[in-house]
């Protein structure tokens, strides 16, 4: 009696397992295919700022869309990795997520001295990468003049700044004579200084100085004081870290250097606020996105009490880039909803390339397909003024 | 003339923090023959104590100051005690103590940047010390002049410390012989925990200043401390005077080539001036004979 009931037990417990199996097996047919999109992004080091206020937004943003059910029957999942700001590291987690993480699509690097190599591997590796703040012109465009045709981004091109900055220096600020004080190791800084001076030499100005400095360095004042003598109505730094801003700002300050400072959007985080608020009162920079604009406050509040940060243009510009890859894939999916998984990476490349009108986080946009840059992306011209941002003007380079 | 003075009252200010650190690396080297690389992470673990006790407890900053200074002084022994004294003992070759330092450092940049995030801080001191003084067309900021000040001193009662005192003289001479001079009956723990916290009084006023005159941040120490290190090596590793001239010197060379040279060289000329001045002196300008450098 007792062999019996053991065996009996034993065929249930066999033909439990067997249940089990086939449905392991049919859940398998069933589930829903994943896609991961790759995120080049600053998690340790001085601006690991970056990731701590982009990569929460967009892992929200594709829990909802999972959520939702995904995009036509694809569930997305976000892989980000650290570059620590260097160079190496950013080309081999470039590397890592198309060969070991096979990723769709990849949204990143945020600086352009990383885009340049990582726009080589998106063209061999035919895997559509989105630079988010990347601007430096050769991201997209090799120096020979060929379009990188993986390689695109979502926030305007250096000339763009550099032009835009010239002509309201020139034009409302009444300067005339500017000096530079340049970070030499960084191709976005030297970027938006070259084209600044060649519309500011246009429109009659002269550059009196230019000075260097390289990344990571804190002492600017052997400059300050060159430039001091030199007496221009203009400082511009073009700086990629806002630290290096706030630096130069205390230190003109503690030389007695009284010029108006001009930067670009690498200022634009607010902690440079905190930091050296009252020592940049006056100071202009641009910017592609706000954290000020009426339509963002809610989404600032709500994202502020959910991950206790402050969300910064990397939150913007990451989900940016992260909506102008769904509209990819869900282009691609619709057009062809049998595609084979090798063939998505190209497919949607082919969408985002095509993109147009696509409604973003921060604005709509149509992709330039000669270039591969945002077409007509406005500039805000930004006035710091009682340790706030203050929107100046909207610089339209359609309207130029 | 005015361009030139300002320059090197700017030498001199960035000097004045070089010294601090190079007179760190100066005595741990001269005893223990290695090279501390974990100074980087105890600057910086002392600028963030003292910034803490500032804005989240609101101390007054010199009573934030001690604090700091008490807590850097607890991780120098605190790292001592973990990560140097085991190997010493197991008589590991002095290139291990280097890794080890350079491990430690790691680790507490890292905890740092982890707990604290990338952001840079302001040093919370009041508005009115950050005034500048102007004299004729060169200034120079309160704090700077208060920073170099306090180094000199603190550099002044190191100096009386260790060729004044009985204690000083035990350092020296386990500078000399660290072997023999435990079996004359000098205490070994005694003569580590005076040097490691020193180094943790150095490093922690290195820190505050470091941070009230550029700003508080996880990797604030990278390029300073090994402007230091230079430092110490071109004055000459293991003497101390040594290690404020040197200092003086790196801090005056680099403003100076930045000014009237050009400042993307400036790095260049600082690492040249290292190798000629080796070619020529191979313990540095005022070294002892010591040897093996690492």
């Amino acid at each position: 009696m007792k062999r019996a009931s053991l065996r009996n037990a034993s065929w249930t417990l066999a033909a439990a397992a067997l249940v089990s199996v086939t449905g392991l097996l049919v859940g398998c047919k069933k589930e829903v295919k994943e896609l991961k999109i790759g995120y080049i992004t600053e998690q340790t080091g001085a601006e690991s700022y970056i990731a701590a206020s982009s990569t929460p937004a967009l892992e929200d943003r594709i829990a909802e869309i999972n959520a939702a059910g995904g995009i036509n029957g694809y569930k997305l999942k976000l892989v980000a990795y650290d570059t620590r700001s260097e160079v190496p590291d950013a080309v081999s987690v470039t590397k890592r997520m198309i060969d070991q993480d096979k990723c769709v699509a990849i949204i990143g690097p945020s600086w352009s001295a990383a885009g340049i190599p990582i726009a080589q591997i998106a063209n061999t590796s035919k895997v559509p990468i989105v630079a988010t703040t990347a601007s430096n012109v050769n991201v997209t465009i090799s120096e020979a003049g060929q379009l990188h045709p993986y390689m695109f981004r979502v926030c305007f091109i250096d000339p763009y700044q550099g032009y835009a900055l010239a002509d309201f220096a020139y034009k409302k600020m009444n300067a005339k004579k500017a000096a530079f004080l340049t970070d030499v190791s960084s191709p976005y800084t030297v970027g938006v200084h070259k084209f600044f001076e060649s519309h500011f030499k246009e429109l009659g100005g002269e550059i009196l100085v230019n000075e260097g400095y390289n990344q990571g360095d804190t002492e600017f004042r052997a400059q300050l004081s060159k430039i001091k003598n030199a007496k221009p109505d203009l400082l511009v730094s073009a700086a990629y870290t806002y630290k290096d801003a706030g630096l130069i700002a205390q230190q003109m300050d503690a030389l007695g250097l009284k010029v108006p400072f001009m930067g670009a959007d690498g200022w634009y985080v607010d902690d440079l606020l905190t930091m050296a608020g009252p020592k940049l009162e006056g100071a202009v920079c641009t910017n592609g996105a706000s954290t000020e604009a009426p339509e963002v406050q809610q989404f600032n509040k709500d994202f502020e009490a959910k991950h206790k940060v402050k969300p910064t243009i990397y939150t913007y510009y990451g989900l940016d880039a992260l909506m102008l890859i769904e509209h990819g894939i869900k282009q691609a999916t619709t057009k062809n909803p049998k595609i084979e998984a090798a063939a998505l990476p190209t497919a949607i490349r082919d969408e985002i390339e095509n993109a147009t009108d696509v409604q973003l986080f921060s604005s709509k946009m149509t992709m330039e397909k000669d270039t591969h840059n945002p077409h007509n992306k406005p500039i805000l011209i930004m006035q710091i003024k009682g340790s706030k941002w203050n929107l100046l003007e909207t610089f339209d380079p359609a309207k130029q | 003339m005015d361009l030139f003075i300002q320059q090197l009252i700017n030498g001199v200010s960035i000097g004045a923090i070089y010294s601090l650190l190079a007179v760190g690396y100066a005595l741990v080297y001269s005893v223990y023959n290695f090279t501390n690389w974990a100074f980087d992470g105890f600057m910086a673990f002392g600028a963030f104590m003292g910034f803490t006790a500032i804005a989240s407890m609101s101390m007054p900053f010199w009573a934030a100051a001690t604090v700091s200074m008490i807590l850097t002084i607890v991780l120098s022994v605190g790292v001592e005690k973990l990560a140097y004294q085991p190997l010493r003992v197991r008589k590991a070759p002095r290139l291990f103590m280097m890794i080890s330092a350079m491990g430690v450092n790691l680790a507490i940049v890292n905890t740092i940047n982890k707990l604290y995030t990338g952001t840079l801080r302001r040093f919370p001191i009041p508005d009115s010390w950050t005034q500048t003084i102007t004299i004729g067309q060169a200034s120079i900021g309160q704090m700077d002049i208060v920073a170099a000040i306090i180094a000199f001193i603190l550099l002044a009662i190191l100096w009386i410390f260790l060729y004044k005192t009985k204690w000083g003289l035990g350092v020296r001479a386990s500078s000399i012989d660290i072997l023999t001079s435990s079996l004359m009956g000098i205490n070994n723990n005694a003569v580590a925990f005076i040097i490691f916290a020193t180094t943790g009084v150095l490093s922690s006023v290195a820190g505050v200043f470091f941070g009230i005159k550029y700003a508080v941040y996880p990797l604030m120490g990278g390029p300073v401390t090994i402007k230091a290190m230079i430092a110490s090596i071109v004055g000459g590793l293991g003497s101390l005077p040594a290690a404020v001239v040197g200092s003086m010197i790196l801090g005056v060379l680099e403003t100076m080539v930045s000014g009237y040279i050009s400042s993307s060289y400036r790095d260049l000329f600082a690492f040249a001036f290292l190798i000629v001045i080796l070619l020529f002196f191979p313990n540095g300008l005022m070294g002892k004979e010591t040897g093996e450098k690492l």
